[in-house]
């Protein structure tokens, strides 16, 4: 029979409520298993099987931690939309768009691809700043770490994660097409691929980096709790 | 099988209605709630104990371990005055909602 009690102290690592509090939550917790095992095993399920069962209560400890934590807490905790999404989405947002500012005031000269011509008059080119984009990945794996800490999982990780592309994203998918409609009143001649370059270059590209950082910290930090 | 978001609602009215009978630790009222529902509702480790802990916050229920005959420690949860005062309100706010929900869309047994 497993040690239930060591079991849930592997699986509930960092709780954060004071020892005495979290060993009595344990002991509690290891009880529960303990009696669900031992009716599996009157019911005359095998040993195996009732472990089996049992451990199935332990599927997402991630999230077990977050509620206990949550429930024991003294003072009120943040809602969870905004613990596992709002704050690690703002976080990041606000530290792409200072990083890219200080790239910018830096000096650091942008990637511009070549222009290309075309019958419509002047084609977009692509201006990518590389020092931001470097940034990214960390920017992510931060989002991913504050979302998964807070017990988020699959799409409200990425959500985080991603959501400084956001204002990019607007902008491609309204402010272009306003601009594009409005084609003769505005400073530039934008045209169609503008859209597709604007949207690789500052929707796509930014994604792809933050969720490079992003995305190996919630796999692997999700692998070690469970 | 009833869906969480259904569940979660009605926890706190079913918790406080099975500890009417008396006092329970963790697993029993999990096992009365699978029992005297047929298996509709089912309370995972992860929606019933923070629950309870939530419960007890509010001072509705109270635990306090006790050690049964074969010398384990349990942590046995019971009503409160104050969690007993508020079985009807909650009694009536559901009942209320299960008459709207009858006229509405002809959810009957309410």
């Amino acid at each position: 029979m497993p040690d239930w009690q060591e079991l849930l102290r592997q699986r509930l690592t960092g709780l954060e409520l004071d020892s005495a509090e979290s060993a009595e939550v344990i002991e509690e917790l290891a009880g529960h298993l303990e009696d669900q095992y031992q009716c599996l095993l009157q019911d005359g399920v095998s040993e195996k099987s009732a472990i089996y069962c049992v451990l199935e209560n332990l599927a997402d400890c991630r999230d077990l931690k977050f509620k206990i934590e949550s429930s024991r807490k003294k003072e009120r905790p943040m809602n969870s939309r905004v613990s596992q999404f709002w704050l690690p989405a703002f976080l990041t947002i606000l530290l792409a768009m200072s990083f890219l500012m200080i790239v910018e005031a830096l000096g650091f000269e942008p990637w511009v691809s070549a222009a290309w011509g075309g019958p419509q008059g002047t084609v977009p080119v692509a201006v990518v700043y590389l020092p931001w984009l470097i940034t990214l990945p960390f920017i992510g794996a931060l989002g991913a770490y504050l979302s998964g800490r807070a017990g988020a999982r699959g799409w409200t990780v990425f959500s985080s994660v991603i959501f400084p592309t956001v204002p990019y994203l607007v902008f491609c998918v309204i402010g272009l097409p306003i601009a594009m409609i409005l084609d003769g009143h505005i400073a530039h001649n934008i045209i169609l691929p503008a859209f597709f370059v604007g949207f690789g270059v500052w929707v796509l590209l930014p994604a792809l980096a933050l969720l490079a950082g992003g995305m190996p910290v919630h796999y692997f930090s999700r692998r070690a709790v469970s | 099988m009833i869906a969480s978001g259904i569940k979660r609602g009605t926890a706190e009215l079913v918790v406080l209605s099975i500890l009417q009978e008396g006092a329970l630790h963790g697993y029993e009222i999990a096992r009365r709630i699978e029992q005297e529902t047929n298996g509709s509702l089912r309370f995972t480790l992860a929606a019933l104990y923070p629950m309870l802990y939530r419960l007890e916050k509010q001072k509705w229920i109270r635990g306090s371990w006790e050690t049964s005959v074969n010398g384990r420690r349990r942590r046995c949860y019971r009503l409160t005055p104050k969690g007993k005062q508020k079985i009807a309100p909650l009694r009536k706010e559901w009942s209320d909602l299960f008459a709207a929900l009858h006229r509405l869309a002809g959810v009957s047994n309410a």
